[in-house]
């Protein structure tokens, strides 16, 4: 392990290539490790970098798969993650390349506007006040720096068309949703609806993956229940959510038999998911007696009324 | 070749680049453009941790704006012109008040006023901050405010070159690094924001690795002198490998500094107060330690060791839990277990590009202005008081936006002979630094650059000292003119970029020593052992060194503007 | 050594769609001597779906999940389900943290005649078969020679992420599965979708992303030479063997591979039939390759 090898993922514009670059083991972090790559074997590999303190979000790439800030990552912590002194290095997933691990944030720019990223204070707000509490509601999310770990790792983006926002898009539009000097949080839940809010495969790469541990799968939760507050519940996730919540309460076990029809409605399962369901009964996976005659467990009374507690609980605002 | 035209170009897109597009631009009728080294959010505006003054008097009621005036004077050493740091203070509540507004974070008090805190060399506790991110939400709150407001933004252009005539300001000429054109920039107005320079010391700095001067290299060749280049300052505990900043705190919670003897040194400086001596004296010390072979490493590689093991594990967590987390992060070292490498860094160019009028943020070249730590207006003379770096970012930024706007309508685009030959000449060099393979590599000229500057013009100053480092200056110059660098791309071609970066650290490092030299005296954070008092009779005056183009520097002075605080002598 | 004894918490799917991972846990669980009592009244976890409709609900059910465990005697409470070990953890990291939510939590559970103590941990079967029952001893519990078996372990997401959460082994780069495989003598192939994201939890409105997704990391298990994709949760079981020929339309090349539960695969080296552990019930039939293997 006194060698250690970066396979790194090449580009100039035109042309892709791997290319290895080997050198001593020693304690360094993995944007110093580049650096001295640079400086010492190749000045034109390139990749972007500013602060190297975690704060100006420029150094974002991907190790074995994995996005990481490069700066903050000492090398000793790669090689007791992957236990070995081979690493391939490639730009962060689900951004345009521009040149070898440098990507471009341009687009993303674009798209974030879409969520109106900035305040828009109440009509007639005069003062500048805000209650520690409140300001407490959002403080978390102002630490995104923008470096994109979330969006790499992020399952739904992957395969999604440009519709699907960013995950710090979505935290951007969270900060704002939850600061009480704004008006517009209604507004950006609708936008982020219409922008397949409920495609979020709840995987939680983004928040494992960011590097100031802003938990943007729960944030993304809030402004579900947010949606549904607003009545916005006719969307194939709301349905799907719901149907959850109402097996919990009626029998305390989801019909799994049934979801498909609730989510989806009768008219589009039938002409989706017949084959589906056959091949389902065939292999004894679905019993269509057991669809009809799911029974409520032991306790079901005391589900109730804990669903009815929950009720009477102050609204989360 | 390619060509944009705006009424005002703004050049850098951190805290002042920022204000200043979003002042600029509230006239409809002017066309605004940014170009910038790095997407915004990237910006060095970002690392400003601590908070922003603002005598808004919430947390100590008996606070004034007279009272910011003066811990600023003082703590310029009387070196910052007074009319400014009036214009200054006196509009910080203001401004503070409008940055909520436009949305940032502030930490808030019990009555959810904006918090304030007390901050070094402020007599009273005005520093308003958010948590420990001051400056990375205030950078974020402006681009968000420029997205909404439509700000044009061309990303990843550097500045290469300001180009004038006998009317001003004809435009820039900047390098798309994505597509690897020169490009021009034809402009009524420029507003250079392009920060600090404290990569002339290479590693041993706190700055990002992009704080060039880009935009003052620039504005010298374009004849505007830098003011005062010799005021820069020091931060005692920089980590030993990359730098970064590491908290004063963990001094003030009893660390030990130690050096190869094993033996606590602070002991020969300041037997008693020790390790919480002053920062430029603890700073001092450590390298006097070096100097003198008891510290670990080589050259710019040395170190002494900040020791908070005798602490144990419990206080270390429950007081310096994001300290030891970025010892670890950054250094790759548990203080719990084991003794952090430091040695002091640079931190701040007080020093800057020379603007006249510090209502408008002019220079003295007519169409353009400067604002942000790339200038000198001057508010910091020759030392900055913790927190006046966001709030003069913002403030000055806002002004030479306002200055620009008003300045625009008055002027008419200049020709476009200058910015012609420009590209060209910048086309040919591009074209060539891609090809030639000879003569010595830019990064051995930067790092013998860097250690000429941090040995004879860095903490320890005196004459022979600062003359052996300018002969060193004079002879990387000279290897500069037959560099090379070893990446063909045109497209995203850094190599080249750090080419041009080089030659910008270069022309400022000469001029340093030369402010450096020429001010007999010990001010701020200027420190000479040859001249070790203040001396107001001969250098209460801004140096002004100017490049000619022959490339021959020359130093001049100007008196500092005093409007009714005379020095007095310097002590907290 | 002594008896391993956990509260069984089977989830949905174990009552239905995956009633073959409940035979394959509780049988090989019994043959190892790890006793497993099902938890008596529990409900759904919520899924991470009742926590995007009501969270304090979805959070008041998982205390009470973990009430019943504690109140029938019980510290450790076992799941087969990543998503339910997700859940019930993270109604549990949210509670012993904030005795104010413990508080509100416990009076609610208190019209019920239930109080969350706290006192019980959350486990999955495969980090009980690593840390509490032990690879060595697992070992020598082997029958059967599955050195010809190559399996792709699929992960899914909830089993390690969020990491302050679970937190039982690296989320980039986690090896308990590899080391149960090892222990059992089947091969584990090495394939770049390890980790990749099943889509349950939205295979409805985000049908075309989950199947694309599982599509490629079917194809690029069946090219790194995987007989079969082993996973630690019944739901990625779902969407990768119940789904498989609606994600074949995403795809030009043949993804058929069968899709195997984790207590399946030990139920094969401790000597069970495919039979027994009920391998015969999954869409994408995994009985041609046990007859290549040998295994009726």
């Amino acid at each position: 392990m006194d060698t250690i090898t970066f396979n790194v993922r090449r580009f100039d514009g035109e042309d892709a290539w791997n290319q290895e670059y080997s050198f001593k083991r020693q304690t360094i972090t993995l944007l110093g490790a580049l650096n001295m790559i640079r400086e010492e074997l190749d000045d034109s590999l390139c990749f972007t970098q500013a602060c190297r303190h975690s704060i100006c979000g420029s150094c974002a790439i991907t190790v074995n798969g994995s996005a990481y800030l490069a700066c903050e990552t000492q090398l000793d912590e790669l090689i007791d993650t992957f236990q070995t002194n081979y690493f391939y290095l490639a730009p962060l997933n689900n951004f345009p390349v521009v040149r070898d691990l440098v990507v471009s944030f341009d687009e993303k720019a674009e798209k974030m506007s879409k969520v109106m990223p900035w305040m828009c204070p109440h009509e007639g707000r005069h003062d500048h006040k805000q209650s520690e509490a409140d300001h407490q509601k959002y403080q978390q999310a102002t630490d995104c720096v923008m470096c994109g770990c979330c969006a790499s790792g992020c399952s739904e983006l992957r395969y999604s068309n440009d519709n699907y926002l960013e995950p710090f898009i979505m935290n951007k539009a969270y900060r704002f949703i939850r600061d009480s000097r704004d008006e517009k949080g209604e507004d950006r839940v609708k936008i982020i609806l219409e922008n397949d809010l409920w495609k979020c495969l709840h995987c939680n790469q983004c928040a494992t993956k960011c590097p100031k541990g802003i938990p943007v799968s729960s944030e993304i939760s809030y402004m579900r229940r947010m949606a549904l507050r607003m009545g916005e519940d006719k969307s194939m996730g709301a349905r799907h959510a719901y149907c959850f919540r109402d097996d919990l309460i009626k029998t305390g076990i989801l019909n799994e038999a049934m979801l498909a029809v609730k989510t989806e409605g009768i008219v589009k399962c039938a002409a989706n998911r017949i084959p589906f369901t056959m091949r389902m009964v065939l292999s004894g996976k679905m019993n269509p007696l057991h669809v009809m005659l799911q029974k409520p467990v032991k306790g079901i009374d005391g589900v109730r009324k804990l669903y009815e507690i929950s009720q009477k609980m102050d609204k989360e605002d | 070749m390619r060509s944009y035209k705006y009424d005002i170009l703004i050049v850098g897109a951190g805290g002042a680049g920022m204000e200043a597009a979003l002042n600029a631009s509230k006239d409809e009728n002017l066309s605004v453009g940014v170009i910038t080294k790095v997407f915004p959010t990237r910006s060095h505006t970002g690392a400003a941790q601590g908070g922003m003054n603002a005598a808004l008097a919430y947390r100590d009621t008996t606070d004034t704006i007279e009272s910011h005036v003066f811990d600023t004077v003082k703590g310029s050493d009387y070196l910052g012109d007074q009319d400014a740091i009036e214009f200054f203070c006196g509009g910080m509540p203001d401004l503070a008040h409008e940055l909520e507004g436009m949305g940032v974070p502030f930490s808030r008090d019990e009555n959810g006023d904006i918090a304030q805190r007390p901050f070094g060399g402020a007599s009273h506790p005005r520093c308003c901050y958010a948590q420990d991110k001051t400056g990375h939400v205030i950078l974020h709150t402006l681009f968000e405010n420029c997205l909404k407001n439509g700000v044009t933004f061309h990303d990843e252009y550097n500045l290469l070159d300001v180009a004038t005539d006998e009317n001003g300001v004809q435009g820039v000429v900047a390098i798309d690094l994505r597509a690897g054109d020169i490009v021009s920039f034809q402009a009524k107005v420029v507003v250079l924001c392009t920060g600090g320079f404290g990569r002339v010391y290479w590693t041993r700095t706190t700055n990002a690795s992009n704080m060039t001067g880009d935009g003052v290299a620039a504005a010298m060749r374009a004849g505007v002198p830098i003011k005062d280049p010799e005021m820069v300052q020091f931060h005692p505990t920089g980590l030993s490998s990359t730098g970064v900043l590491l908290s004063e705190a963990c001094r003030g919670e009893g660390g030990y500094l130690i050096n190869n003897q094993g033996e606590r040194f602070m002991s020969r400086y300041a037997p008693t107060k020790m390790e919480l001596g002053p920062r430029d004296l603890v700073a001092r010390s450590i390298e006097t330690e070096i100097k003198e072979g008891r510290g670990f490493g080589e050259g710019m590689k040395s170190w002494v060791l900040l020791d908070m093991r005798h602490l144990g594990a419990e206080k270390i967590l429950d007081r310096l839990p994001q300290v030891r987390e970025l010892a670890m992060k950054f250094e790759g070292v548990d203080m719990i277990t084991d003794p952090v490498p430091i040695r002091p860094a640079n931190h701040y160019s007080m020093g800057g590009i020379d603007v006249i009028d510090p209502y408008t943020c002019a220079t003295a070249i007519p169409g353009l202005f400067a604002a942000g730590e790339c200038s000198n207006i001057s508010v910091h003379g020759a030392n900055r008081l913790g927190g006046n770096s966001v709030a003069e970012v913002c403030f000055f930024g806002k002004h030479a936006g306002i200055g620009a706007r008003e300045a625009a309508p008055t002027r008419e685009f200049g020709g476009t002979d200058k910015l012609e030959s420009l590209v060209e000449s910048w086309e040919a060099c591009f074209k060539k630094m891609r090809r030639k393979r000879s003569g010595t590599h830019i990064y051995e000229i930067r790092d013998k650059m860097a250690e000429a500057m941090w040995n004879g013009v860095g903490i320890f100053r005196d004459a022979e000292g600062i003359k052996a480092a300018m002969a060193t200056v004079d002879e990387c110059i000279e290897l500069y003119k037959n560099t090379h660098i070893d990446d063909s791309s045109k497209v995203y071609n850094n190599a080249f970029m750090n080419y041009v970066e080089l030659g910008n650290v270069l022309t400022i490092a000469r001029a340093i020593c030369m402010g450096a030299l020429d001010r007999e005296e010990s001010r701020g954070s200027h420190s000479r052992s040859d001249f070790p008092e203040r001396d107001d009779v001969n250098f209460m005056k801004h140096s002004l060194v100017t490049l000619a183009d022959d490339g021959s520097y020359s130093i001049d002075w100007r008196d500092v503007k005093v409007t009714k605080y005379e020095p007095q002598e310097r002590t907290y | 050594m002594s008896t391993l004894r956990y509260a069984f918490f089977p989830g949905c799917t174990l009552e239905s769609a995956a009633n073959e991972l409940k035979v394959s846990t509780e049988i090989t669980c019994k043959k190892l001597g790890i006793e497993l009592v099902e938890i008596e009244g529990w409900t759904c976890c919520g899924a991470s779906q009742v926590q995007d409709v009501d969270d304090f609900f979805g959070l008041l059910v998982n205390a009470r999940n973990i009430a019943l465990a504690e109140s029938q005697g019980f510290d450790q409470i076992m799941t087969v389900c990543n998503t339910c070990t997700l859940m019930l953890r993270t109604a549990k990291s949210r509670i012993d943290a904030d005795p104010a939510l413990k508080d509100k939590v416990n009076d609610a559970l208190a019209e019920i005649g239930l109080e969350y103590k706290g006192t019980a941990e959350i486990t999955h079967y495969l980090w009980a078969l690593v840390r509490d029952y032990g690879l060595d001893r697992l070992k020598e519990q082997v029958k059967v020679d599955l050195s010809n078996l190559h399996v792709a372990n699929y992960y899914g997401c909830h089993i390690l992420m969020p990491p302050k959460i679970m937190g039982f082994e690296n989320d980039r780069n986690p090896q308990s599965m590899e080391m149960v495989m090892k222990a059992l003598g089947a091969v584990s192939v090495d394939y770049e979708q390890r980790l990749a994201c099943c889509g349950f939890h939205a295979i409805y409105p985000a049908e075309k992303e989950a199947e694309t997704g599982n599509a490629v990391s079917l194809a690029v298990a069946k090219e790194a030479g995987a007989d079969c994709v082993v996973t630690p949760c019944p739901l990625c079981h779902f969407s990768l063997d119940m789904w498989q020929k609606d994600s074949q339309e995403y795809i030009d090349t043949d993804i058929t591979i069968p899709v195997l539960h984790l207590p399946q695969v030990v139920g094969l080296a401790l000597g069970f039939s495919p039979k027994e552990l009920a391998i015969n019930h999954h869409v994408v039939s995994a009985m041609p390759l046990m007859k290549s293997l040998g295994l009726k």
